[in-house]
């Protein structure tokens, strides 16, 4: 239940922070759950995964609101990609993604080198 | 990227000990288990270090990817932007509420209660649509292009900063009164453009370019309104003839050059003002004299600092049409009057459509963002339209020095010391680069090598044509109009009028620089002889009113005729002619003319010049042995009505035709003498020549260059009609009727960021540099950029450009003009009343 709270919690502090203007909150959600949670796999899975929705539902908004393919298209070409709308998709959630996940795993990776306390 | 073993499956440390071998070294075992969490540590420093990096700053190319795409803030925001629908806005500012309405298919329009707001309003919806046009228009003319991209733009920052549109934008805005209509003006429109930046800011909604070049715009500043000014009359009126003529000079002689690039056109011209003129006695011009090592020297050292600045800077060739019909011509009984000024086409485009309503502005037509009034357009009474005048603003003098007088050049008898100027022209990803600016009296120094060249350049003094331009707007009859003109300088204008009363005229306004000897086609003498003393007094420039004729027309070509007694440039500063000439062919013939058939002149394919030259070619031909291609394509020519459109072969054949000749006629010359300017930057002059020739003097030396032998123009065309035959076969294939215009010829609207698949084409077009629709070279870049039917008869007001009033490329307003304008269609210009009458419009309402 206290793993679920902090799931909820962090990924709802991730997607509000992104909403806000503050793009970053995913890493710094990723390291609250390399903190938290203890396996550092699921940590590092639960920060890949905040960051990706924390990116992804803004963007899912905009695309209801307005519809992304134009920009998507104007993107890809002001990025010499043609006019190959999935990139700068992919590239948008691939950030939202890492920023997530590198904060989890560095975290996870810092805290494995301090000695746990014994009893 | 892989995960270090350890994170993905962190054993615990018990059951690591079970499992290692009992045979392995204890020493081992230990530092592999240190070991691990080290590397995993070191492998997520380095991800971390190079995400945070990628996302926090930019490399190379690529901006900081956080902000640049975040789905909130960044780029994406281009979606919400594109969307415009009925608003209520507070602007900082504002006295009165005001009402924009912006028509389906993007125009503006702006109804004021006070002047004050109308240009104030204007700025906030410039800077809605184009903020990052208008940032990079200044930033051209303020040397501030580096700052955002890099040294790549640093030639263009020196230059510009050399030049000085930034010090005479500072000139002009210290010299205007405060009580002058057009500094109310500037500050209006600046705080509208400012309360822009702050709305973009706070909503995230800055153009998703700033974002992904990754700066903030500054606030805007009238000196950035006037520096934008500055661009468009380097663009109109700065040219590098006399460093081009002084290199040819050096390699071709005085004599052929003389001969080639006279002072006036050798070719027939249809002037508009036919005189009588004004008796004065002016300075004569001086013969062609040669050009010394020296001279030569410090000609290539310009001609390298000009040729490496981007294409459209400086002024290349003129295209530009405008004419006027009297009701006794028109169908419709009224005075007609058209204009399609030809200039870069980008995207977004330079013309931004609006009306401006307020208690003094009842105006519509085109602005330039970054500036509050139309510059071309009509008001209630009258309609004007403009093409450049094309005459000499640029004159290069060769300052004297000595070892003796160091930071000295010696002016009207005496030592005097430059003026220096400083900048620090900031460089992202690099260091910040210092220029110093060296002034003599008469201009800025551009080059060093050699003889030190300095450039007495018309744009840089100071004008208030911003005010001028108002009162344009205001003016209600032709006398308002011509003395609202009077006071402007640069570029110099063929303003085309009419009025809604029956009246039209045309006027050369501008500053027509006359000096007191020498040869201002060459670089002068800098020691005082050769100065530039003054300019045309007003009633004496090229103008006419109310013509017997019936009509009006301009189109670059040379104003007057030979018998004018001011000088006015060599030929070469001037359009060859050929559009001119078939507006006339055109306007003269019998017969009324509606707004239908301006329209369809501005959309004219007929090349004059292969009127006159293919009956010539054909001629020659007649007793010259072809092959059954060359026979074909000669009677394609035979059958031609001139018209370069698309699916025409005699097209084809006639453009590369024209080209082979001219190759054929000069390129002896230029190999053998050497010469070191491209052929091409003087192609139009040495075309005048051509044609000249070609139809009274067949026998010129010209023909006859070394390594060739002695031939005549007929020899010359049959060569270079083989030539242009095998040309085509080669590249178009063995059938001449399948080389049509259209596979030859395309035109582009080229993004304004530069950025290729943000273009438009490049697609098969009509029309060439000589033809009224200009669209010259292979691949053609400029053009119409704004057309303008009005007819006061039947009280119809029609206008088009290329693009669209956004500059957001994911915007429908990007290029929904653009297939209007391709059709040579024409758009009806509505009054703010009959917009907000129309469907699918959005309105907003602007309030304190």
């Amino acid at each position: 239940m206290r793993l679920l709270v902090t799931i909820v919690t962090g990924l709802v502090v991730a997607i509000a922070g992104v909403l806000l203007g503050a793009w970053w909150t995913p890493f710094v959600i990723g390291v609250a759950f390399g903190l938290v949670v203890t396996r550092p796999v699921v940590s590092i899975g639960l920060g890949a995964a905040a960051g990706f929705l924390a990116w992804l539902l803004p963007l899912l908004g905009e695309e209801v609101r307005y519809g992304l393919g134009p920009t998507a298209a104007s993107l890809a070409a002001i990025m010499g990609f043609g006019h190959e709308g999935a990139i700068p998709v992919v590239l948008t959630l691939l950030v939202g993604t890492l920023l997530g996940l590198t904060g989890a795993w560095l975290t996870c990776a810092a805290r494995s080198l301090v000695p746990r306390k014994s009893g | 990227m892989t995960l270090d073993p350890a994170v993905e499956a962190p054993a615990p440390k018990q059951k690591a000990r079970v499992k290692t071998p009992a045979a392995r070294p204890a020493r081992v075992v230990w530092r592999r288990r240190r070991g691990r969490p080290l590397l995993n540590l070191a492998a997520a420093l380095i991800v971390t270090a190079a995400v945070l990096y990628a996302a926090f700053l930019p490399a190379g190319p690529l901006p900081a990817l956080g902000p640049a795409f975040n789905p909130t803030t960044g780029a994406w925001t281009m979606a919400a932007d594109a969307q415009v629908t009925d608003r209520t806005l507070r602007l900082p500012g504002l006295q009165q509420p005001v009402r924009v309405v912006l028509e389906s298919n993007g125009t503006a329009h702006v109804v004021a209660q006070t002047d004050h707001d109308l240009f104030l309003a204007t700025g906030y919806v410039h800077a809605r649509f184009r903020l990052f046009q208008m940032d990079l228009m200044r930033r051209q003319g303020e040397g501030r292009l580096s700052e955002v991209f890099g040294k790549a733009a640093l030639d263009t920052d020196r230059f510009e900063l050399q030049l000085g549109l930034l010090r005479t934008a500072q000139l002009e805005w210290s010299q205007l009164p405060v009580g002058d209509p057009s500094h109310a003006a500037l500050l209006a429109y600046a705080q509208g453009v400012n309360d822009r930046i702050a709305e973009a800011e706070s909503t995230h909604q800055l153009d998703a370019m700033f974002t992904l070049v990754g700066y903030q715009p500054k606030q805007w500043t009238p000196i950035d309104t006037l520096v934008i000014k500055g661009d468009m009359t380097q663009t109109l009126s700065f040219d590098d003839t006399p460093i081009l003529v002084a290199l040819i000079n050096k390699s071709l002689g005085a004599d052929l050059t003389s001969e080639w690039f006279p002072v006036l056109p050798p070719n027939r011209q249809s002037p508009y003002d036919p005189g009588p003129y004004p008796k004065a006695a002016t300075a004569p011009i001086e013969t062609m004299r040669a050009v010394s090592d020296a001279e030569a020297q410090s000609a290539a050292a310009a001609y390298e600092v000009l040729e490496s600045l981007p294409k459209g800077l400086l002024k290349t060739e003129g295209a530009s049409n405008n004419w006027a019909v009297a009701p006794s011509k028109s169908t419709s009984g009224g005075a007609l009057l058209a204009g399609d000024p030809h200039l870069d086409l980008t995207l977004p485009s330079i013309w931004f459509q609006l009306t401006q309503d307020s208690p003094n502005f009842h105006v519509a037509g085109v602005s330039i963002p970054g500036t509050p009034g139309v510059l071309i357009g009509h008001n209630q009474h009258i309609a004007w339209s403009l093409t450049d005048a094309m005459n000499q603003q640029t004159f290069f003098y060769l300052e004297k020095q000595d070892a003796a007088h160091p930071n000295q050049y010696f002016w009207n008898g005496a030592w005097q010391t430059y003026k220096k100027v400083e900048y620090d022209i900031p460089v992202a990803g690099g260091a910040t680069q210092h220029l110093t600016v060296k002034l003599s009296v008469h201009g800025p120094v551009i080059a060093d090598r050699g003889l030190t060249t300095s450039v007495w350049w018309g744009g840089n003094l100071p004008s208030q044509d911003l005010g001028v331009l108002l009162r344009v707007t205001q003016a209600t009859d032709w006398k308002e109009f011509r003395d609202a003109l009077r006071d402007w300088h640069s570029p110099t204008h063929n303003f085309v009028y009419s009025d809604d009363r029956g009246n039209i005229g045309l006027i050369s306004a501008g500053y027509f620089p006359q000096i007191a000897k020498g040869r201002p086609g060459l670089p002068m003498a800098g020691t005082g002889e050769s100065d530039v003393t003054g300019t045309i007094p007003y009633d004496a420039i090229p103008q006419s009113y109310d013509p017997p004729s019936g009509f009006l027309w301009s189109a670059n070509q040379w104003q007057v005729t030979p018998d004018y007694p001011y000088y006015l440039g060599t030929a070469n500063f001037y359009d060859p002619g050929y559009r001119a000439n078939e507006i006339h062919r055109v306007l003269s013939a019998p017969g009324k003319l509606s707004a239908a058939d301006m329209a369809a002149l501005q959309t004219d394919t007929r090349d004059f010049l292969a009127s006159e030259i293919v009956p010539v070619l054909l001629q020659s031909l007649s007793s010259d042995q072809l092959n059954p291609t060359e026979s074909a394509a000669r009677d394609m020519l035979a059958s031609w009505d001139y018209r370069m459109e698309i699916n025409s072969a005699a097209a084809s054949v006639w453009w590369t035709f024209w080209q082979s000749y001219l190759g054929e006629t000069f390129d002896p010359w230029w190999k053998s003498r050497a010469v070191k300017v491209k052929r091409a930057d003087v192609n139009a002059m040495l075309g005048q020549d051509l044609e000249f020739w070609t139809l009274t003097d067949p026998v010129n030396r010209a023909f006859s260059a070394p390594g060739v032998g002695s031939r005549a123009a007929s020899d010359a065309e049959r060569t270079a009609f083989h030539k242009a035959v095998s040309t085509l076969r080669t590249s178009l294939g063995s059938s001449p009727r399948s080389w049509t215009w259209g596979r030859m010829h395309a035109r582009e609207l080229t993004n304004l960021a530069l950025v290729s698949d943000l273009s438009y084409g490049p697609r098969a077009e009509r029309g060439d540099g000589n033809t009224p629709l200009a669209a010259g070279g292979r691949i053609s870049t400029a053009g119409p950029s704004w057309r303008m039917v009005v007819d006061w008869g039947a009280g119809t007001f029609q206008g088009i450009y290329p693009g669209g009033q956004s500059e957001n490329p994911a915007s429908g307003w990007y290029t929904n003009l653009v297939e209007t304008w391709w059709d040579g269609r024409l758009d009806p210009m509505l009054s703010a009343d009959q917009a907000a009458a129309t469907s699918g419009v959005a309105t907003w309402k602007l309030q304190q």
